[in-house]
């Protein structure tokens, strides 16, 4: 019997078969034939092959028997943990990934039809934040890090004023092209770029909180204190990890990177980050 | 004896968080270690003071990270989100500190190079366990 099972979904004619009558309930030989678009011979002789998996009722049609629809329900659960291996649904032991699955907004990032509006508002207002932020705190920002390196460098020049406030933009398409680069060069994923690219702002989220965060210390003269001082880079290195997470599960879901992957293109882009700040700061 | 069975990868994060950690006790500039530095500190400056203990508390996360996947393979995720954490701390203790030790960084102590090598050694063996868990997973 077992033999049987797995010898009949060993073919894809046969697979398609299965799928074709499982989705329609029956079928007939001549709606097999349209659909397969093979000669009656090999169909004939796939239909033998599915003997225990079919069966032809007294209407001539054919139905999926009790092995069948078993065979027909694996098919459609693999096909679809194959195609899209819902990332998002997935229940995790760990407390850590646990919690970081928590704060992620899952609905948002993998956006589907009808949602892509929130999406955009939402990433359209975390951009105009983010701007609103690093222009508060007066801090330039490099990828997921802020430095006040820049702050020395105020001039009357308007345009190179303007450059240095609207770096959280650019700062942001600069962050995208690099990952879509690596998943295109080095995983070969080109897929999704667009649905990439519309929840890529939610990168920034957990670091917009940060510049509040922040904001609010400056304007109460908190950081002045060794305590809230220490407290500012503790918030900044768990802010930062959950930046980081939330890039890994959107290369996850959008560009279908396993986790491995996904972590190592965060964990190379970070710490070249940081490289290129140390550089400018020498 | 195969040579595998003793340079097991995990050995690369156990060695890179132990540098970090025993660097804070080696010289780093002016003769001083870090834990001198953060003593001194203390009785000048306190709200600086506590960076200085920043490649300590690094190491320590790191090796607490590492040890976690010794206790179980499966945790290899969630050891490199706490490497993450741990190399954090470390990146911002370097961040504030080599700016105002450029001009001495040439002559800097055995410290300093040890916690640069252990960062080092704690980078790639992120980069490893990750890697390492994508051949075991082809290879099965």
């Amino acid at each position: 019997m077992e033999s049987n099972f797995y010898y009949a979904l060993g073919h894809d004619l046969r697979r398609r078969i299965i799928k074709i009558i499982g989705d329609n309930e029956f079928s007939s030989f001549t709606a097999l034939k349209k659909e397969l678009k093979v000669s009656t011979g090999t169909i004939y002789h796939h239909l033998d092959a599915l003997s225990q998996l079919i069966e032809q009722g007294k209407d001539k049609k054919y139905y999926l028997t009790e092995l069948g629809q078993h065979a027909y329900d694996s098919l459609q659960d693999n096909i679809e943990s194959i195609i899209s291996p819902d990332f998002s649904k997935k229940e995790f032991n760990s407390p850590i990934l646990k919690s970081l699955m928590f704060l992620t907004p899952k609905k948002i990032i993998n956006y589907e039809k009808g949602y892509k509006i929130y999406t955009v508002i939402f990433s359209i207002s975390l951009l105009i934040l983010g701007l609103i932020f690093c222009y508060l705190n007066d801090l330039f920002p490099i990828l997921l890090f802020f430095t006040n390196l820049f702050q020395s460098f105020h001039t009357t020049n308007l345009s190179l004023e303007i450059f240095f406030n609207v770096f959280f933009i650019i700062n942001f398409l600069l962050y995208y092209f690099i990952n879509e680069i690596i998943c295109r060069l080095v995983y070969k994923k080109s897929e999704n770029s667009i649905k990439f690219f519309l929840s890529f702002s939610l990168t920034f989220y957990p670091t917009i909180i940060y510049l509040a965060i922040r904001y609010l210390f400056n304007e109460l003269y908190l950081l002045d204190y060794s305590v809230i001082s220490i407290l500012d880079n503790i918030l900044m290195i768990i802010f930062q990890v959950w930046a980081l997470w939330l890039l890994t599960f959107n290369l996850i879901v959008n560009k279908h990177l396993k986790v491995e992957n996904a972590l190592i293109i965060s964990l190379i882009i970070h710490y070249g980050g940081f490289s290129i700040i140390l550089a400018l700061s020498i | 004896m195969n040579i595998k069975s003793i340079f097991d990868y995990r050995l690369l994060g156990l060695t890179g968080s132990i540098l970090l950690i025993i660097s804070q006790f080696f010289s780093w500039f002016s003769g001083y270690s870090l834990m001198e530095r953060y003593i001194i500190a203390t009785s000048v400056d306190i709200s600086n003071a506590f960076l200085y203990l920043f490649p300590l508390i690094s190491g320590s996360i790191c090796l607490i990270a590492t040890l976690l996947i010794y206790f179980k393979l499966e945790y290899r995720i969630n050891s490199v989100i706490v490497n993450f954490v741990g190399f954090g701390f470390f990146l911002i203790f370097i961040f504030e500190l080599i700016p105002q030790e450029i001009d001495y960084i040439t002559s800097a102590g055995i410290g300093f190079y040890m916690s640069i090598t252990g960062a080092i050694l704690i980078f790639f063996h992120n980069l490893n366990i990750l890697l390492t868990r994508e051949k075991s997973k082809e290879g099965s």
